[in-house]
């Protein structure tokens, strides 16, 4: 049961930006780690862009479970999780932070952030704290107000994207993924191999 | 012929190469490790860091359980390496080993989901290693129920646990059969068993059955509401569940009479013959996780017509939590689980 990655997004009319994230790839190996974390990145990205104001989704690819919650006021957060990981706890962990980020982050620097200038340093403890779903969240009867079923559930990444558009375009597209990245995509494309995306 | 050291640094190499024929090629590594040129030690290290990059290789599990076995019969290896490298007595060395063996297989299952290879050679090493001692079976029950509760979709980790289980069960009742046999029994004259420290240690550590099987229950109660959705969980309901009704069928009066296929002494290649679960009719189309042999199969159903048929109270219960679950879960594959247990329940009691 694991976090792989906890995002804070800004749903921009034109592109998606992010605001601040926190990663977990001790699992990987070594020199899986800085592609790893460039690609959930990327896929937090992907997601947001594709998802509307005012909802909450789960897409499956491969062995992960990314969760995203996109808020009417534009705020997004991204968890990338194991498939063994309670979604509706995934669901209340990003309520939880984009909350603390709304109070802690003046609105203005939302369009305009990045990593570098937002200042919020919870995510990191959140997404420690949070590996193990039952510490950091006691079984409430009251927190489970979420409904489940307005949840989409999508089964694959692609079935995020419009008619016509390949993921492999958006992975050699993408700004965010570094050349050492794109190249470890394409090999693993080509294997069918289980790290296809990650 | 193995000889040097050299050998010993090419066959290094060459498992970080190619795992599935490092132990195949020439120099043969049983060769160098039986000429006394590679320290078993040192090898059972290499393994484990072997296993740290590919977690399920059959060859290091096989090989390593060769090793193992070389390790506990002492008269295998040339003496200096028993006696000289190691320098401590052998009871000591086999409980080290286990330790040992115990992180080892849990360093791997956590790289790999439902890592068969690393949980059967856990089971091997308590069978062989072990001999199935009682507080190392309890001590294995407690330790790993967290990672179990961490993992709830690793069939092999629960399987695991049905095993410690079924083995405590086995265990115990042996050894309470074994001294209500001897009626005849004065303070000062104990036949059997052997000794008496095996009679002082069947009643220090006289396992409360009943209590843990209903532990194991609660727990299994606890993750199904915490995690609706995983299929393994609720395959180890009907697990524990067997297990409790079969106990109550059995002790603590009945006749032992363990079919071979549940035979805790038996070899690896015996695991496959276990059934996973309890005999399911054709209409249980979730549980597709059993690995039963026909053997085992038909074994279990004349067990089961031969046994009462399970207390009404506990089937009560479980009814009840079938209700409970049903009525407060949101998430479909946790509802279709619930049914399904809740028909195999019926044709339990048929």
């Amino acid at each position: 049961m694991k976090l792989y990655s906890l995002s804070v997004l800004y749903k921009g009319e034109s592109k998606t930006v992010l605001l601040k994230a926190a990663y977990d790839v001790s699992s990987f190996s070594f020199f899986q780690r800085s592609s790893v974390q460039e690609f959930m990145t990327f896929t937090s990205q992907l997601i947001v862009e594709r998802s509307a104001k005012g909802s909450r989704a789960s897409v499956k690819e491969q062995e992960y479970l990314c969760h995203v919650y996109v808020r009417n006021d534009s705020l997004a957060g991204v968890v990338i999780a194991d498939r063994e990981y309670p979604s509706r706890v995934a669901f209340t962990l990003l309520e939880k932070v984009l909350d603390e980020f709304s109070k802690q982050v003046d609105r203005i620097d939302w369009p305009i952030g990045s990593p570098d200038t937002i200042h919020y340093t919870g995510l990191d403890s959140h997404l420690s704290r949070y590996q193990n779903p039952r510490e950091a969240d006691p079984m409430t009867k009251v927190q489970a107000e979420l409904d489940e079923t307005k949840i989409i559930l999508h089964n694959t990444m692609e079935s995020l994207l419009e008619r016509g558009e390949k993921l492999d375009d958006l992975v050699s597209k993408s700004e965010v993924l570094g050349i050492q990245s794109k190249a470890f995509y394409k090999t693993a494309r080509k294997q069918n191999s289980c790290c296809a995306i990650m | 012929m193995a000889e040097t050291s050299e050998e010993v640094a090419v066959l290094v190499q060459r498992v970080v190469k190619d795992i599935t024929n490092a132990f195949r090629r020439n120099p043969h590594i049983k060769e160098l490790i039986l000429s006394g040129t590679l320290n078993p030690i040192k090898d059972l290290h290499l393994g484990k860091l072997a296993l740290t990059k590919f977690p399920k290789s059959p060859e290091t599990w096989i090989h390593r359980r060769w090793v193992l076995q070389q390790l506990i019969q002492e008269t295998s290896l040339p003496s200096f390496m028993t006696k000289g490298n190691l320098g401590i007595i052998p009871a000591e060395r086999t409980q080290q080993l286990i330790r040992e063996e115990m992180e080892v297989c849990g360093e791997a299952a956590g790289r790999y989901p439902s890592n068969y290879n690393a949980w059967s050679h856990r089971i091997w090493v308590l069978q062989h290693l072990a001999k199935l001692d009682t507080k190392i079976l309890l001590d294995e029950l407690s330790s790993t129920k967290h990672w179990a509760s961490m993992h709830v979709s690793d069939h092999s980790g629960f399987h695991y646990r049905q095993f410690l289980l079924k083995s405590l069960i086995s265990q115990t009742v042996t050894d309470g059969s074994v001294l209500e046999q001897s009626p005849l029994r004065s303070e000062s004259t104990v036949v059997l068993p052997k000794d008496e420290e095996a009679v002082a240690s069947a009643e220090e550590s006289r396992v409360n059955l009943p209590h843990l099987l209903k532990e194991e229950v609660e727990f299994s109660t606890d993750l199904i509401d915490a995690y609706p959705g995983h299929e393994t969980l609720w395959c180890h309901r009907r697990h524990v569940f067997y297990l409790q009704h079969h106990l109550n069928g059995r002790f603590p009066h009945s006749v032992i009479q363990l079919s071979p296929a549940d035979s805790p002494g038996g070899t690896l290649s015996d695991l496959h013959s276990i059934p996973a679960g309890p005999p399911t009719s054709q209409a249980m189309e979730v549980d597709g996780l059993s690995d039963f042999s026909k053997q085992g199969y038909s074994q279990e159903i004349k067990r089961l017509k031969r046994t009462p048929a399970p207390d009404s109270l506990g089937l009560e219960m479980e009814h009840r939590f079938i209700d409970q679950v049903l009525s407060t879960c949101r998430n479909v594959e946790q509802a279709r689980f619930a049914n399904a247990y809740r028909k195999w329940l019926v044709t339990l009691s048929q």
